[in-house]
Order: structure tokens, then C-alpha cells, then sequence
């Protein structure tokens, strides 16, 4: 029975990402030996911590059997409410910011309330809003965009702690913290529980609808510190900032093995498909691939592993 | 009560708004103007201390080859194609220029960001870019010079101090001058416009509609600007969007302008399915060879822009100096081959010349 239990941990997709993960690594570091240093692979990190914030929180909400689009816009209008609030209203910096993660963190909530109350497709919901919070982000910058903040703030997102870019340090904790409360809290379970079968979820007394908005708060949330951080990083605030982050994100999540019909799903896999993502697109860039070819690559690459899964799990079928 | 007096007040302040204020047109930004004089006398040119930035620590690159990128905003469209072609072009004559181009598919500031940042590590002796922001994409050159490398912009500059040159296709208030003097000859000097532009963020078009603004108070005060719109640089957003502001203005609208190379041609071609040719004016920067078919048709007389081909033919021969050293600080001109010399204005800019005026008669001598 031990050696059974040891061969399936061996074939799941997490385990099966890892090795694709280590053959990247490895091929990649052939190809250039600029790759493999320690000065590039933590600027990557510092470089993935804004979708590596919005792919942690999508994992819940994708293991809810939900999906949110609207983060890239919450993120673009968290962007330039800093901007807004620090600028033309005159309030301190760091109360602009942590206002303009207050307002994110609505957006997300909101959803929240469109969804789990109003029973909307969490699709048609985030849908929606992706094209409300952008268009209120174009609205209230006028297109003007808002720099010249003072050095402190660009510690965050271009600075460093003790060699470690600080962003990634952010993302640390955030990727561990969830990882706890996904897989040895009560809370976690239910959230597996209402991606698997919502119906039964509810009969068995679990609160359905708070676990949704808890869940979209979150994501909106992780968006609106993704905005502070990016804002730090670029040194300035424009509308269109994270245009398009919404499907970097649903990419990692989904090449880290999370179900996209909900039930199944961990933050270690989508750690293992962002990196993955991460250096494919440095590492090809590195060996003189263009960025077209890159693409092409990554959407390659995320079919493969997820056929290869499929083909290796104990049934040979895919999960749903 | 309340409800009465309302509409009244907002109708008020509705009014005394339009009346009072002069505000800048939407899409402009926020920078000073310096309009030109309204006949051709030519400005006084300032001269100004060097502000660029230094490539620090950069080893002797003189006569070496060369290896370098250009990173455009974008790839795939004939503008960026032809700024290319150009640097290609230099880089075959010079001989010792190892250049390729490599772009975001879209023009967005953290794909453009994280390429930059790539070619760095991989370890480049120079880059060649245009900014799809001038300041988000200030640090990561920064850090490009800070290792060494040789930055040179053109098209759209960056913060002067995260570059060492920027080549200028043409001034900003001397586009804004042709676009406008243009636009009045062919609606008259109380005619109604509308503008399409890319996004109202983007640097060049910011620049050319606040010069434009300005420009027009000054030298035709009775002329109307209606409205801005956005539509990045997309083919059929620039379409719907002429289209769409051909149907709210009605015949009020008299002319369009398109701050795009994708605009003007899109706008042109909306007043064509339109059935407007010869009561709406489009005129626009744009390539020859787009305008070709409606300059046939006589439904676009005339359209600005400079040659993309030698901006990238210039930017790749500066590069080259910069890294040789024969263009420094305090420089007055640079040679630039087939281009001969081009003066240095602005403290650390390249200009290329004046912006060419392309009608029915001369655009068949242009292929791009």
C-alpha cells in the first residue's frame, strides 16, 4: 500500500509541473548563461510578484468553480486612485494608498455581492465589471497620469530587503498564508466544497454565499495590492495599467492544476505555473527568442502539461 | 423648488464654463506650449545645457561591432516596420551594427518594461527604443545605462536623464503648426473638428494636441474642437470611433483629425463608406502608401508626417556615435550617412528635419 500511495503522489500534477519546471530550468540554462544567476532569477521574481499576487487569490476563486476577470481593472483602478488621492486631494501617501486598497477591495466585494447574492455567473458578473472599473479608472484620471512620489515609496517595488527584492518578500507571505488557510482550514474546505458541488455544500450547512464573498473580497483585494506594488515599480499611474493581468493570472492558475470547473486546486501549483511561465518568457527572451515565438511557446506548453497530467492521473481520464 | 432651479444652475455653470474657461482639449497634456508664430518666421532656438544621462562605466566601443535591439512600442504595424527597415538599413551600411528588433505585439508599458529589463541581462551594447511611457519606462533604462549599455531613443522620448540621445522626427509645435494650418485651409477658419487619437496618456499624441490647442487659439481663434476620442492604435476602433463621431456631430463636423498613422487612414476610410467625401476634411498624420487610395479618390488632400524610414535609418547612425564617442555632451551636430548632418537641439536631442507635408502629387514617390 506504501508503494501505491508513493506512486500516486509521483503522478500528480503538481509533482508533474515540478519536472516540467526542472527541465525548463535546465534547458533554459543551456541556452544562455545569463539565465541561471542569482541577480536575474530574483529580478524575474520581482518581475512576476504583481500576477503572482492575482493568481493566489484566483486559485480560491477558481477552486470555487468561479472566475473573476475584473482584476486587471480593479488593479488599474486602484493604480490611479493612488495617484488621485496623494495628488489632487493632497492626503499622505500612505493613507492614499491603503483608501485606494480600501476601494479595490469593494470592487472585489461587490462582485461578491453580484454573484453569491444576485446568483449572476461569476463570468457574466466579472465580465461586467472589468469593463466598469476601467471605465470608472479612465474616467476619474481624466488620462493624466500621476508620478514624482517620493523615493520612500519606490522601496516597494524597486527596492530591496537583505538582497531579496521586496515585493517578492510580499508575495512570500501571501502565497504562505493561503496555502494555510486553503488546505488545514475549515474555511479552505469549503471552499473545495462549493467548487465540487455547490448544491451539496449547502445542504451540508456550510454558509455558501459568505464563502463567495470572503472569496471575491480577497481577489480583490490581492488586485489592489498588486496596483500599489506596480505603481511602485513603474514609478507612475496610468489607466491602463494591468490591462489584460486577469488572463496571466487564470493562466498560471490553470497550468498549476486547479480544475477549472472548481473542487481541485492548490497555491503550490500555481506557484510551480507561474515560475514556469515566468521563465519561459525570460529564458527564451535570453536565448534570442522573440517575443512572438515566446507566446507561442507558453500556449504550447500549457496544452502539453496539462494532456501530460491528464494522461498520468490515475484514471486516465481527464478530471471532469 | 429645488427641482426647478436645478437645470438652471447647471445650465449656468454649463455656460459660464464654456465661456470663461479656455480648457485644454481632452487628450492634451498638461505640459507648458510654445506655440509658433502664425506665419512661417522661424523660433528661436534656446540653447540648452545637456541633460541626457551616461552610460556609466561603458567600455570603448569604438569600431567594434555593435550589438544591439530595438524595441519599438509595438510590432506589426507599417509604422514601426519602416523605423525598423530603417535602422536595418544603417546597420547593413555601417557594417558594424548587429541590430534586431524585437516589440510587444500590443503597446503596453509592462510587456515593453519587462523586454527592456531581458535584454539588459542578456547583455546588449545598446538599445534603441520608443516609449510607450515616458516615465514608467524611465528606471528599467536607467538601469540599462547603469550597466553599461548605450541608450538611444526615437519616436517617443522618455525622462531626458534615463537616456543618453533622443532622436526627434520633428518638433512637437511644428506638427501641431502643419496640422492646423492644413485642417483651416481645407474647413475655412470657423469650421468644427473632431480629433482621433490613440490613448490620451500616450506622450507624442498628448504633446501634438496640446501644441494644436494652443497653436489654434493663437493663429485661428474662430475654429471649433468638438471633441476627442480614443482609439489606441487599432484599425477598426479608429473606424467605428470616425464613424461614430460622424454620426453625433452630423453636419456640423467639417473635419477630422487622426493623431495616428492607423487613425487617419480609418478615418478616411469611414467618410468614404459614409458617403461624406468632399463635405467632411480629413487630414491626419499618416504613411503615403495608406493615403494612396484616398488621395485617388480625392477624398484626403493632403497628410503629414515625417519619413519613419530615415528616423530608423538616424536613431541606428546615433547609436553608432554615442558608442564611439564622436557624439557627447556639448555636441552641436552628429553625421548621419545618407542624412548628412542633423543638429542637436534641446540640450539631448537629434532633430531629423521638418515635418513633410504628402499630397496627391508626391506621394507616389514614397514607398512606405
Amino acid at each position: 500500500m506504501a508503494s501505491f500511495a508513493h506512486i500516486r503522489s509521483l503522478t500528480r500534477h503538481e509533482t508533474i509541473l515540478a519536472m516540467v519546471v526542472v527541465f525548463a530550468l535546465v534547458a533554459l540554462s543551456a541556452q544562455s548563461d545569463r539565465f541561471f544567476t542569482v541577480a536575474n532569477l530574483l529580478n524575474q521574481g520581482r518581475l512576476m510578484t504583481e500576477v503572482g499576487l492575482v493568481a493566489v487569490a484566483m486559485t480560491f476563486v477558481i477552486a470555487s468553480g468561479g472566475i473573476d476577470l475584473s482584476v486587471g481593472s480593479i488593479m488599474g483602478l486602484t493604480a490611479i486612485l493612488i495617484g488621485v488621492f496623494w495628488h489632487n486631494f493632497g492626503i499622505s501617501l500612505p493613507v492614499a494608498a491603503a483608501l485606494a486598497v480600501g476601494v479595490g477591495t469593494l470592487g472585489g466585494f461587490v462582485n461578491g455581492l453580484i454573484i453569491a447574492r444576485c446568483g449572476v455567473p461569476p463570468l457574466i458578473a466579472t465580465l461586467g465589471t472589468l469593463a466598469l472599473y476601467r471605465g470608472l479608472a479612465e474616467g476619474i484620471s481624466q488620462a493624466r497620469s500621476v508620478g514624482g512620489y517620493p523615493d520612500w515609496f519606490y522601496l516597494l517595488g524597486q527596492g530591496q530587503i537583505n538582497g531579496l527584492p521586496t515585493q517578492l518578500l510580499v508575495l512570500f507571505i501571501f502565497a504562505i498564508t493561503a496555502t494555510i488557510i486553503l488546505s488545514c482550514t475549515v474555511w479552505g474546505r469549503t471552499v473545495y466544497a462549493v467548487g465540487s458541488n455547490e448544491i451539496a455544500a449547502r445542504f451540508s450547512g456550510l454558509s455558501v454565499e459568505r464563502s463567495k464573498l470572503a472569496i471575491y473580497t480577497a481577489s480583490g483585494f490581492a488586485a489592489a495590492i498588486a496596483g500599489v506594488i506596480f505603481v511602485s515599480r513603474v514609478s507612475t499611474t496610468r489607466s491602463d495599467m494591468g490591462t489584460g493581468l486577469e488572463l496571466d493570472a487564470i493562466t498560471a492558475v490553470v497550468l498549476g492544476g486547479t480544475s477549472i470547473f472548481g473542487g481541485k486546486g492548490t497555491i503550490v501549483g500555481t506557484i510551480l505555473g507561474l515560475i514556469l511561465i515566468q521563465s519561459l518568457k525570460n529564458g527564451l527572451s535570453l536565448a534570442g527568442v522573440r517575443g512572438d515565438g515566446t507566446i507561442v511557446v507558453i500556449g504550447a506548453v500549457l496544452i502539453v502539461t496539462i494532456l501530460l497530467s491528464n494522461i498520468f492521473s490515475r484514471d486516465g481520464f481527464p478530471e471532469h | 423648488m429645488l427641482i426647478k432651479v436645478l437645470p438652471t444652475f447647471l445650465s449656468l455653470s454649463l455656460l459660464t464654463g464654456v465661456s470663461y474657461a479656455a480648457p485644454a482639449w481632452t487628450g492634451a497634456d498638461d505640459q507648458p506650449t510654445n506655440p509658433l508664430a502664425c506665419d512661417a518666421s522661424p523660433a528661436d532656438v534656446a540653447s540648452k545645457p545637456y541633460d541626457g544621462g551616461a552610460a556609466v562605466d561603458a567600455p570603448n566601443r569604438k569600431g567594434k561591432t555593435l550589438k544591439a535591439v530595438d524595441i519599438p512600442k509595438l510590432v506589426g504595424i507599417g509604422y514601426f516596420t519602416a523605423t525598423s527597415k530603417g535602422i536595418a538599413e544603417a546597420a547593413k551600411e555601417m557594417g558594424t551594427m548587429d541590430v534586431k528588433t524585437d516589440g510587444p505585439t500590443k503597446a503596453n508599458i509592462d510587456d515593453q518594461i519587462t523586454l527592456i529589463d531581458n535584454y539588459t541581462t542578456s547583455g546588449v551594447d545598446g538599445i534603441l527604443y520608443a516609449a510607450n511611457d515616458p516615465v514608467a519606462i524611465a528606471p528599467i533604462l536607467k538601469k540599462a545605462l547603469a550597466a553599461g549599455i548605450n541608450v538611444v531613443g526615437y519616436d517617443a522620448n522618455s525622462s531626458p536623464d534615463s537616456r543618453q540621445w533622443f532622436v526627434n522626427q520633428a518638433e512637437f509645435n511644428g506638427v501641431a503648426k502643419s496640422l492646423i494650418d492644413t485642417l483651416s485651409k481645407e474647413i475655412g477658419e470657423d469650421g468644427a473638428f473632431a480629433i482621433v487619437t490613440s490613448t490620451f496618456t500616450t506622450p507624442n499624441q498628448a504633446r501634438w494636441i496640446a501644441e494644436m490647442s494652443a497653436y489654434q487659439a493663437k493663429c485661428h481663434p474662430k475654429m471649433k474642437w468638438l471633441e476627442t476620442v480614443e482609439a489606441q492604435e487599432d484599425n477598426i476602433l479608429s473606424f467605428n470611433q470616425a464613424k461614430t463621431l460622424i454620426n453625433k456631430y452630423g453636419p456640423d463636423l467639417k473635419g477630422i483629425v487622426g493623431m495616428t498613422s492607423v487613425a487617419t487612414p480609418a478615418a478616411a476610410d469611414a467618410i468614404t463608406q459614409s458617403g461624406k467625401c468632399g463635405s467632411i476634411s480629413v487630414v491626419g498624420l499618416a504613411t503615403p502608401n495608406a493615403m494612396k487610395p484616398y488621395f485617388a479618390s480625392g477624398c484626403v488632400k493632403s497628410a503629414i508626417l515625417w519619413n519613419p524610414v530615415d528616423l530608423g535609418y538616424a536613431a541606428a547612425y546615433v547609436l553608432r556615435a554615442t558608442a564611439d564617442g564622436d557624439l557627447k555632451p556639448g555636441s552641436k551636430s552628429v553625421k548621419a550617412g545618407k542624412l548628412g548632418e542633423l543638429k542637436v537641439i534641446n540640450g539631448s536631442e537629434i532633430l531629423l528635419g521638418a515635418p513633410f507635408v504628402f499630397n496627391k502629387e508626391n506621394a507616389s514617390s514614397f514607398d512606405f
